[in-house]
């Protein structure tokens, strides 16, 4: 299959949806440090391109779910940083009414069921929309985010072998940055990539580098195609790596600096902004810009929620059952 | 019920697999490497990796177990009937399977069980009774699993299969593994474990757990699945895109079909998947492709949902026949040691229709027993407070009884 292309309009879109991910991460990352938020934190910085490459490549009809940690995902999503800094902040402008929190943000109406935080969680219920989706006879998809810890779940193995035998139009989508916790992946498994897992339903397997915003697109498409096509399910590994620690009480200490450092090389905005500044596609007044917006925007955000209203007690019992 | 758009009830709670040409990820099923040392017939097959290895007396006796094996389970089936027993699981149709696998352990390995492994029990040696108990319920499990080195029937579908590699990571930490490379003793000296379950287990998320720590750890386990086609009446095309000896390859093991109505066979692949347990290599996955002849139960009817045709093709594969036409052909047994086997099959069903039928039924403060391991003061306390509870009705059976 050919590749998708891409025009200066998408790339840059994707470059500004990165950016505001990482910075939307570090600006919460020093509102939890200065205590003006509650709860714990897991966050993504340094996998911005599978969230992003990932979620450009959907439609808006298409869903995802996602997991403990789920930021990036929901601002790749099109989930706005104003409704998900409010959620953070438990306000009742957040896209959960401020009854979720950081490990539950989404918004079904922008195509992302709000996250699900147990490990592994969100596989069947990938598999179970994408089964509805073909029930209702949507032309829909679902792109199921996961990390290789999930891998290990017998949950995995349920619901992707009934995506195969069902042919159900889901992407597993197995966000590998190397660590579950503290557990290193070659300690827990004994083929090299968690791809070839897929040798065990009979489904297509790929793994690609998942720093890179474009291949990971591009990869996408294709495993998309697929599953719109009635093709069924592709296991896509995306190899990344997490900058921060697992969650906020995580320093990271079972990693080496040099592999961090060493990712940090592979850091995916700083590779994107060099190969566009190479391609003329992004200049770098233009870059200025763009941080200048973002900044504005989570500085408004984050105004916002601090004087929005919190939820009220007698709301405890809405939003529990759909109807 | 949902209805579509069009208003029409929605029929099928899944999508049919599509029709037409395949597509990616459903390429066309090579031919199945299946490992088979005896056809139907009885006729010997040259395989570059296994070689029938049992002397005359050796098969004469696999012979003996299978016969045996199945008069235990027709016997069974007829005392449900009557009302003796509360439930039997039928193998009739995998005698090869459990028997040539059964056979393959050495005195030291650690068998786990589901609940319808009688062909392995005996070969362990528990006597048939124990197992009848169970399915009489009037035992709380039925066995010593350090008796035979036989474990509990396990009911939950699946979940023996990580009792089987925890206990396998164990034996591997008390250091028994890899100190048997060559056989050395007559294969005695190895240790290893096998985990037996169904083809419908290998949807289970446990089993697919079980793959991933013994694979990781390199645990000395062989998982025999028993492919008898249904998962009650699910048949395996609804609960699998590839063939399930192919799943072992995403998880870095190896994998390997064998026929399991060939008794030789299985008992060649099993032996050579335990001599690498043995030898610290790790696990394997052996898919036995076999059939259940029976129903699932003696509470179900397979008449429900499967054909009588695919009952006749598989009946023309039949397990115990074509050792029955080897012994003839190749090793010269008459008559007179097929009447011998008869005999002492009657013999046994004579012996199981009348144990059966005295098994007294327990007392009621036995359901207390084999709970813990030692002593425990709360179940002591409920022991006693139900004894006194069925005492204060001794007035009343007093006053029956005048």
């Amino acid at each position: 299959m050919a590749e998708a292309k891409l025009t200066p309009e998408q790339k840059l879109a994707m470059y500004h949806r990165m950016l505001l991910c990482r910075m939307f991460e570090e600006r919460v990352y020093f509102l939890f440090l200065e205590g003006r938020l509650p709860g714990t934190i897991h966050q993504s910085q340094g996998q911005e391109a599978s969230a992003v490459g990932i979620c450009s490549a959907l439609d808006a009809g298409d869903m995802i779910t996602s997991t403990h940690r789920p930021h990036s995902h929901a601002i790749a999503r099109g989930v706005s940083a104003r409704s998900l800094m409010a959620e953070l902040f438990a306000k009742e402008t957040g896209c959960c009414r401020g009854k979720g929190g950081s490990m539950h943000v989404g918004d079904a109406g922008a195509g992302m069921l709000p996250a699900i935080a147990i490990v592994g969680g969100g596989l069947p219920l990938a598999a179970g929309y994408a089964l509805a989706f073909r029930y209702l006879k949507q032309p829909n998809i679902v792109a199921c985010f996961f990390g290789e810890g999930a891998a290990n779940i017998g949950v995995f193995h349920e619901a992707v072998n009934m995506a195969a035998i069902w042919n159900l139009p889901v992407v597993f989508v197995c966000e590998n940055n190397k660590y579950a916790a503290s557990t290193a992946v070659e300690k827990v498994m004994r083929v090299k990539h968690v791809s070839e897992r897929a040798a065990a339903y009979g489904i297509p397997g790929e793994t690609v580098d998942g720093n890179d915003v474009e291949v990971v697109y591009q990869a996408m498409v294709k495993a998309g195609s697929r599953a719109r096509a009635g093709d069924g399910p592709t296991l896509l590994e995306l190899e990344t790596y997490r900058f921060a620690g697992h969650s906020r009480s995580d320093p990271g200490h079972y990693r080496k600096p040099e592999e961090v450092a060493a990712w940090k090389e592979r850091d995916p905005i700083a590779r994107y902004e060099a190969r566009l500044l190479a391609e003329k596609v992004l200049e770098p007044s233009e870059m200025t810009k763009i941080r200048a917006s973002i900044e504005l925007e989570l500085e408004t955000a984050i105004a916002q929620a601090e004087q929005d209203p919190s939820p009220k007690p007698e709301d405890c019992l809405t939003d529990v059952f759909a109807s | 019920m949902t209805v579509n758009a069009d208003g029409a009830a929605a029929a099928a709670p899944y999508p049919a697999a599509p029709a037409g040409p395949p597509g990616p990820g459903r390429e066309p099923e090579p031919a199945p490497e299946l490992v088979q040392l005896l056809t139907p017939e009885g006729e010997p097959v040259e395989h570059p990796e296994y070689a029938i290895g049992e002397s005359a007396d050796e098969i004469r006796a696999l012979y003996r177990d299978l016969v045996l094996v199945r008069r235990i389970d027709t016997e069974a089936i007829s005392l449900q009937r009557q009302g003796e027993l509360g439930i039997w699981a039928s193998l009739l149709g995998q005698e090869a399977a459990q028997v040539g696998s059964g056979r393959a352990l050495g005195p030291r390995d650690m068998a786990f069980p589901t609940y319808r492994e009688h062909g392995v029990a005996w070969c362990r040696g528990l006597d048939p009774m124990q197992l009848f108990r169970l399915f009489r319920g009037v035992s709380n499990g039925g066995w010593d699993p350090a008796d035979h080195n036989f474990h509990l029937y396990t009911i939950v579908i699946g979940s023996q299969a990580l009792h089987a590699t925890g206990y396998a990571m164990g034996i591997q930490r008390d250091g028994a593994v890899g100190n048997d490379p060559a056989g050395a003793d007559g294969g005695t000296a190895g240790e290893a474990v096998i985990a037996y379950f169904g083809d419908g287990a290998t949807s289970q998320g446990d089993v697919n757990e079980a793959f991933i720590w013994a694979s990781v750890f390199n645990a000395p386990v062989v998982f025999f699945c028993q492919n008898n086609q249904w998962a009650i009446s699910e048949p395996l095309e609804k609960q699998s895109r590839i063939p399930l000896y192919h799943r072992a390859r995403g998880f870095g093991f190896p994998g390997v079909r064998v026929d399991g109505n060939d008794v030789l066979a299985c008992k060649a692949v099993t032996r050579k998947a335990l001599q690498a347990a043995y030898a610290g290599q790790g696990p394997t996955l052996i898919e036995a492709y076999t059939y259940r002849m029976g129903a699932h139960t003696t509470t179900d009817d397979p008449t429900r949902y499967r054909l009588q045709s695919e009952l006749e093709a598989w009946k023309l594969k039949d397990p115990i026949e074509r050792v029955k036409a080897y012994l003839v052909r190749a090793h010269g047994a008459d008559a007179g040691f097929f009447q011998q086997i008869d005999r002492e099959a009657d013999e046994l069903g004579e012996r199981i229709r009348r144990e059966v039928r005295s098994m007294p039924d327990p007392g009621p403060l036995e359901i207390f027993g084999n709970v813990y391991a030692e002593p425990h003061s709360l179940l002591a306390a409920e022991r006693d407070q139900y004894a006194a509870y069925l005492d204060s009705f001794a007035d009343t059976e007093q006053e029956a009884a005048q």
